[in-house]
């Protein structure tokens, strides 16, 4: 039973991107009401099974790194993947010789814990970590499967690109936020701006509920210094204008037009984007 | 810190610590002999160091939570197994984690906010203040970061705080009211709130806006309105920058329960 994870994280393995992947399971801890010590155990295992990715996956380049988190009826699932070489099974123990402690403490912390050689296409850890506060939240569904953007295959190739797919929405509320609010730290926002980039995503998970086609919300940034471009979806014929309307407060105008720079609709294959554009321009 | 996690095993370059550790365990476990445990302690300390970097994660004081780890380093060197042949990380990572586990549970950080954590919220909010009114405009979270030598996730961190825990920021003593104790941000508030009450806004107070207070309309009116920075706002009102962030986003989100019901699509 392959399940549906309730948040993928599809990232360039840079150091700076393992801080986003805290910050996803932060919303997600305080989605799900997680002890904060199950939340640390949990943060703590996965930072090292992504700073294994970013340090020894590609040889010192960066390449994709993939990061699915799914809440299971007894706790969580997580799994980190790369393209290349990272974590080896039989490599582990070596690395325990070797004086490495990335996966002694990866053993010590996830309940359950599974190298995965991806047939010559990458490799994979998938830890299992059994909580205490049971999820309050479903498991993603079968129809659920993130379908998401136009070319949300296409590995992420640029430090500089990133994507995103978080379901369902009470999750996509504690993490959506937290995320883009960590990129426009990033993108040397003010902490003004940064506060704009939350109440833009609380709008956008708030209004764009109703108008997805699946029940998980895909977010593509894109980072420049001072810049971030958004591409939310898939968001079903029309909707975007909908959305946009949606997000409006009485006698105040469409806040998602007051806080972003400039916005646009793109439509491919049927399905709609809602693009936005943020900057910080002082 | 690439290219050490597979480095050669044997021998240590490290000085003083080049003797076979298995032969080190087992002077000291069967002979007690002083001086192989501190070639132990020597030549494992690293680890118990980086454990307590790696997991700790800068809520704690970071002498404390080395403390803790040297503590679970010393019981695993008395209790790993030599003859059972593990290298003794295997067996010692386990064991500092669980000590340091038991200390978070002791010292209640299960249930409260972190101390460090809430202090250094109440720093960051301290700094962007002070920061912007210097600058004239809000600072970056970077340049929060430098200011207050802190990691940048600390800053992002502290501002995701100062969003969760109401009480860090209105409880708080407003900086430099030293002398005026007790004058927290919340009697502020209550003072300019009979203030805002003779405001006159221009925005139609519709039904649904109509549910906030007066002082929560006047800034989402300066805010999406008069288009003010939530810094200009924080001035005029007279609190932090962060607290306008934090009302706005709870109006907004009254707002939105109040116009749309739950799983409406509108």
């Amino acid at each position: 039973m392959a399940a549906i994870p309730n948040v993928r994280l599809s990232l360039s393995s840079k150091a700076e991107n393992v801080l986003l992947v805290r910050q996803a399971l932060s919303g997600m801890a305080e989605t799900i009401a997680l002890d904060p010590i199950e939340l640390n155990d949990v943060s703590t295992a996965v930072s090292e099974a992504c700073n294994n990715v970013v340090m020894h996956a590609y040889d010192g380049e960066a390449g994709p790194l993939e990061v699915d988190i799914s809440l299971l009826p007894s706790g969580l699932e997580i799994a980190v993947r790369d393209h290349g070489v990272g974590i080896r099974p039989n490599e582990s123990d070596r690395e325990q010789f070797a004086g490495g402690i990335g996966i002694p403490v990866i053993r010590a912390l996830a309940q359950e814990v599974h190298f995965d050689d991806l047939s010559g296409t990458g490799t994979e850890v998938r830890m299992r970590f059994d909580v205490t506060s049971a999820p309050t939240l479903e498991p993603a569904e079968e129809e659920d499967a993130p379908a998401p953007l136009p070319n949300a295959d296409a590995p992420i190739a640029s430090a500089d690109l990133l994507r995103f797919t978080v379901g369902p929405p009470p999750l996509a509320r504690a993490v959506v936020p937290r995320v883009l609010a960590a990129l426009a730290a990033r993108a040397y926002f003010s902490t003004d701006r940064i506060s704009d980039t939350q109440l833009l995503a609380d709008a956008i998970v708030a209004q764009a509920q109703g108008s997805l086609t699946t029940s998980s919300l895909s977010v593509e940034v894109e980072l420049q210094p001072r810049d971030l471009k958004l591409r939310i979806g898939p968001l079903g014929p029309g909707q975007g204008e909908a959305v946009l309307q949606a997000a409006t407060v009485d006698g105040m105008g469409p806040m998602l037009e007051r806080l972003s720079d400039s916005h646009e609709i793109a439509t491919s294959g049927g399905l709609e984007t809602l693009n936005l554009h943020l900057s910080d321009v002082r | 810190m690439p290219g050490t996690a597979f480095a050669a095993s044997t021998p240590s370059i490290i000085p003083g610590v080049t003797e076979d550790p298995r032969e080190l365990f087992l002077r000291w476990q069967r002979h007690g002999d002083a001086s192989a445990r501190d070639a132990l302690v020597k030549r494992f300390m690293p680890l118990a160091r980086s454990l307590a970097r790696r997991y700790g994660r800068s809520s704690e004081p970071f002498e404390d939570l080395l403390q803790v780890a040297s503590l679970g380093l010393l019981k695993a060197m008395d209790r790993y197994d030599v003859e059972r042949g593990h290298p003794f990380q295997s067996f010692a990572v386990p064991t500092i984690l669980g000590e340091m586990r038991r200390y978070f549970r002791d010292s209640g950080w299960a249930v409260h906010v972190p101390r460090g954590a809430q202090e250094r919220a109440l720093k960051v909010r301290d700094a962007q203040e002070r920061m912007a009114n210097e600058r004239g405009h809000a600072p970056t979270a970077n340049q929060l970061a430098e200011y207050l030598e802190l990691d940048g996730e600390d800053v992002i961190d502290a501002l995701q705080a100062i969003q969760a825990y109401e009480t860090v920021s209105l409880d708080a003593p407003r900086p430099g009211a030293d002398d005026d104790a007790g004058a927290a941000y919340v009697d502020l508030i209550g003072g300019e709130d009979e203030r805002y009450e003779l405001v006159e806004l221009d925005v139609t107070v519709s039904s649904v806006l109509g549910h906030l207070p007066p002082r929560e309309r006047l800034i989402l009116k300066m805010r999406f309105v008069e288009d003010l920075t939530q810094t200009e706002i924080a001035e005029r009102i007279g609190i932090s920058q962060m607290q306008v962030s934090r009302l706005l986003r709870r109006s907004l989100d009254q707002l939105r329960a109040l116009t749309h019901e739950p799983g409406e699509a509108r």
